[in-house]
């Protein structure tokens, strides 16, 4: 019974993200056809440097790239290539946007995961800490430093730990290194400093989550019910208190997944060297890098979707009262 | 007698000799012979300007792609610091006949494809006409090939003459033509015949966006390029140069991409990376760092402030009297030592001191000593009827109404010298009493709202130059950017300064500016002394017209680890990179 309402809820959202997906698409591709913008604009140093007449090289650009053709003919030209698996061509980078994206996603991905799991993992421990020993010394401590974490902006973090931790003491290098094997220790010491730099302030904020949603239900019925009981207080606390004060922290949690994967780690990639889809992504915004553009819009937007299709299905799963018609 | 002379002669033999000898020792002290040197280690250089576009250079428009093509692909021919010419893929210099129309290309006999084939006459010619100079492929410097006949753009026409020579003739006079083809190089025509005519498959082609073609044309050949990481190239065992020589000497050549210079610098002050470009605040700090040595040299950039003498501009600012004062009322030195720290010096024209057309003579020296008054500045400005004399006797600056005059200066947002320059200036010009709006904008803005123009009411595309009665979008009075003077070539910057100027947005005119460089590119200036002449003229009439107010003209400085030899510091100082190597 459970299972058929789900599955039936799970198609209905497919669909609608099929949709809202297109949509973006479609709002993208205009937007950024029509603004006063042109791939060429970037040359233009380098065109006057080689004393040419810029709108002839603009020209060139824009005819080898199709740009010149209306933008109705550009946009359904673009659909059909998608639909056959084409993504079309990076302007920017001069090979496949597929390739390109193939190629660059698994920096952004290793990053973003290592540095969720930091967070959530500590994040949610020092929480538990703070509230269960609430207004002592270490509450304090944690509560102080949890705001000093939230408020240090990334790119500063990130060069303030290469100057000590690189620079000065070289314990790591200067920057995130390529060549190293994908599953290998050398390699999570080198996403070291750019996991502490871009999980330390959703690290802060998770203390914060945390501790604020098991105070809430710290204080609840249940809890007095389930010590009253003789419960130890290790299960009231993991299975009473901490379950219940999941829900907000997992909506919490999935947002900032989706929120960095469109673009938070941008800073961190650019301090630390990281190729990722964030530097791809902006670059390619620089660039009038339009295929990128598009395409990392729409792979941004199909994950913030499934991110969300997937909180709300792990609600269920938390909250066996919630049924979604 | 004869013993006596004798005698003279050989201790004034033996005195050049010593002299000799210890500055060879001098001047090398350190430095291997090339039998000695050992191949060894990677050299990284870190970069923080974006990536390169394509490693298919014939489609490329950035600096960036041809820059890495290079390490792979020589030109015929590069200049050392000096501007002597460095033959590399020329067997001799390019002769040229005596009308200056047709040029005689002699390439090396030794050069050879990856397939061993040799690189011959043919491809040059193959590449010139049947790639750049053809309509499916939309070369984006076709310009460099074309002149101009009866009104009528025509491309310059290359013809085989054997194996290893080939001739390109033109139709008209250009003297500075010869440095557009020191920079050619080819494709090779059995690879690229494939793709003749399909522009996409051609700008897929593996073989050209892998380099895998380049055989023993450059020092190293393509091994990797990760987007936005790094570009390594290894060492080229076959490379013509170094045969004799076991050249080049790192066994790789990395080009590491960095998000900001502080990181970059980072990286080179932790001995990450071999070498990089210091900012100017830095240069302190690294200079006192036993492992890294600093080498300051010129470059052909400057800073300008161009005044907008187009009808959307303050109307004073079409009066060169009025633009002569403004700048009198700047100080450079300001500029150079305060903002640059002295990696920069005054500019007072468009020829940078590098440049063997430099000259100084008659140079009118706005913004510096006796020319850098405000006061005079303001008495010229109140002389034209722009200002009052307030009751103290003091002149405040106003436009022709005598109400305030608040013009607006527009600068490219993210560079910190430009943003503090440009509020130096508005500084300088408030003692005048002109109030400066300051309007920090994207670069896409600064180039679709403000330098790019059109006829009101027409229907023209904006351009960076549509006539005398184009506008721009927004209104300005003011735009500090940087632009650049070819060192050797410097009749290219009429797309600056002549009426017509591709990339005159400022909307100046002056026909003897227009008559002098036309001058400069015509059959008279073959002759280099007249040529001199031209530049001399065109230099003094431009510092003195303040088409645009010059500036400054930017030092680089560049650290390298200690270890690196070889490095002849100097504006081109890569010439010779082939031969560096680690100590």
């Amino acid at each position: 019974m459970r299972k058929g309402w789900l599955r039936d809820y799970i198609l209905k959202r497919l669909l609608y993200s099929l949709i809202i997906a297109w949509g973006i698409l479609t709002v993208t591709f205009i937007l950024v056809r029509v603004g006063p913008s042109s791939p060429a604009d970037k040359y233009l140093a380098n065109i006057a440097a080689r004393g040419q007449d810029p709108s002839q090289v603009i020209a060139a650009i824009e005819a080898r790239y199709g740009l010149d053709k209306p933008v109705l003919q550009q946009y359904g030209e673009y659909i059909f290539n998608l639909l056959r698996g084409n993504w079309g061509w990076s302007l920017s980078t001069s090979m496949p946007v597929i390739e390109l994206i193939k190629h660059h996603w698994i920096y952004s991905f290793q990053l973003i995961l290592l540095s969720s799991l930091f967070a959530a993992i500590i994040g949610i421990l020092i929480g538990i800490y703070s509230a269960v020993k609430q207004y002592t010394k270490a509450d304090y401590a944690f509560t102080f430093l949890s705001f000093i974490g939230i408020s240090i902006p990334n790119f500063w973090l990130g060069v303030m730990l290469i100057l000590v931790f690189s620079v000065k003491l070289g314990l790591f290098k200067t920057y995130y290194d390529t060549t190293l094997p994908l599953f290998s220790l050398a390699n999570l010491k080198a996403l070291t400093l750019p996991v502490i730099t871009l999980g330390t302030g959703m690290l802060a904020a998770y203390v914060r989550y945390t501790r604020s949603a098991m105070l809430d239900n710290l204080r609840k019925p249940f809890v007095t019910t389930a010590r009253a009981k003789g419960l130890p207080e290790h299960i009231v606390i993991g299975k009473h208190v901490f379950r219940n004060a999941l829900l907000p922290l997992v909506t919490i949690i999935m947002f900032d997944l989706g929120s960095i994967v469109f673009g938070g780690a941008y800073l961190t990639e650019i301090v630390f060297g990281i190729p990722g889809l964030g530097q791809v992504s902006f670059n390619a915004i620089f660039a009038n890098d339009y295929p990128v553009v598009v395409a990392i819009t729409l792979i941004g937007t199909l994950v913030v979707l499934l991110v969300n299709l997937v909180t709300d299905i792990a609600y269920t799963y938390l909250d066996p009262r919630i049924r979604y018609e | 007698m004869k013993k006596k002379a004798a005698i003279i002669a050989c201790a004034a033999l033996a005195v050049i000799c010593l002299v000799s000898g210890g500055v060879y020792l001098a001047r090398t002290a350190g430095v291997k012979a090339p039998g000695e040197i050992k191949v060894k280690g990677i050299f990284i250089e870190g970069q923080s300007g974006g990536d390169a576009e394509t490693l298919n250079w014939i489609l490329a428009a950035d600096a960036t792609s041809f820059s890495y093509v290079g390490h792979t692909l020589d030109s015929l021919a590069t200049y050392d610091n000096d501007f002597n010419i460095q033959l590399r893929c020329l067997a001799k210099d390019i002769e040229v006949s005596p009308d200056g129309l047709v040029y005689t290309l002699t390439i090396r006999d030794d050069l050879r494809w990856s397939n061993g084939s040799p690189v011959t006459a043919e491809d040059y010619v193959y590449t010139l006409k049947n790639l750049m100079f053809s309509d499916w492929l939309n070369y984006p410097y076709k310009g460099d090939w074309q002149e101009e006949v009866n009104g009528e753009k025509v491309f310059v026409t290359p013809e085989v003459v054997n194996e290893t020579t080939f001739t390109i003739t033109r139709k008209t006079v250009y003297p500075e033509f010869v440095y557009t083809l020191y920079d050619l190089t080819p494709y090779p025509k059995y690879i690229a015949q494939k793709y003749e005519g399909d522009a996409e498959a051609f700008m897929r082609a593996p073989e050209f966006n892998n380099l895998s073609y380049t055989g023993n044309l450059g020092p190293y050949r393509f091994k990797e390029w990760n987007r936005n990481d790094r570009f390594v190239v290894e060492r080229n065992p076959d490379y013509y140069l170094g045969k004799d020589v076991g050249a080049p000497y790192f066994e790789q050549y990395i080009i590491k991409l960095f998000g900001t210079s502080a990181t970059r610098q980072a990286a080179l002050e932790a001995g990450d990376i071999t070498y990089t470009s210091i900012e100017p605040e830095q240069v302190i700090k690294f200079k006192g760092l036993r492992h890294i040595k600093v080498y300051t040299v010129p470059t052909s950039g400057y800073t300008i402030l161009a005044y907008n003498q187009r009808a959307n501009g303050w109307e004073g600012l079409k009066h060169k009297e009025v633009r002569q004062a403004l700048s009198m009322a700047i100080n450079k030195y300001g500029i150079t030592q305060n903002i640059l720290l002295g990696f920069a010096e005054p500019a007072f024209s468009f020829i940078p001191k590098v440049s063997p057309w430099y000259t100084e003579e008659g140079i009118v020296k706005y913004g510096v000593d006796a020319l850098y008054d405000k006061q005079k500045a303001a008495e010229i400005l109140y002389q034209l009827g722009y200002g009052v004399r307030q009751a103290d006797g003091s002149i405040k600056v106003t436009d022709k109404d005598g109400k305030l005059l608040q013009l607006v200066l527009v600068v490219n947002v993210g560079s910190k010298p430009a943003e503090d320059m440009a509020f130096f200036i508005r500084k300088e010009l408030l003692s005048l009493g002109i109030e400066t709006e300051i309007k920090l904008v994207p670069w896409p803005t600064l180039l679709r709202g403000y330098v790019m123009n059109a006829v009101p009411g027409s229907k023209q595309e904006p351009a960076y130059n549509n006539g005398p009665e184009a506008v721009s979008q927004e209104r300005w009075d003011f735009i500090l950017m940087g632009f650049g003077t070819d060192p050797l070539a410097p009749s290219g910057s009429h797309v600056f300064f002549t009426t017509d100027g591709g990339l005159n947005f400022m909307g100046f005119s002056n026909p003897k500016v227009d008559e002098l460089f036309a001058r400069a590119k015509s059959k008279e200036a073959l002759d280099k002394t007249v040529r001199q002449q031209v530049y001399a003229q065109l230099s003094r009439l431009l510092s003195e017209e303040q088409p645009v107010n010059f500036l400054a003209f930017h030092r680089a400085n560049r650290g390298f680890q200690k270890n690196v030899m070889g490095i002849e510091p100097g504006v081109n100082m890569g010439y010779n990179y082939h031969l560096w190597y680690f100590e």
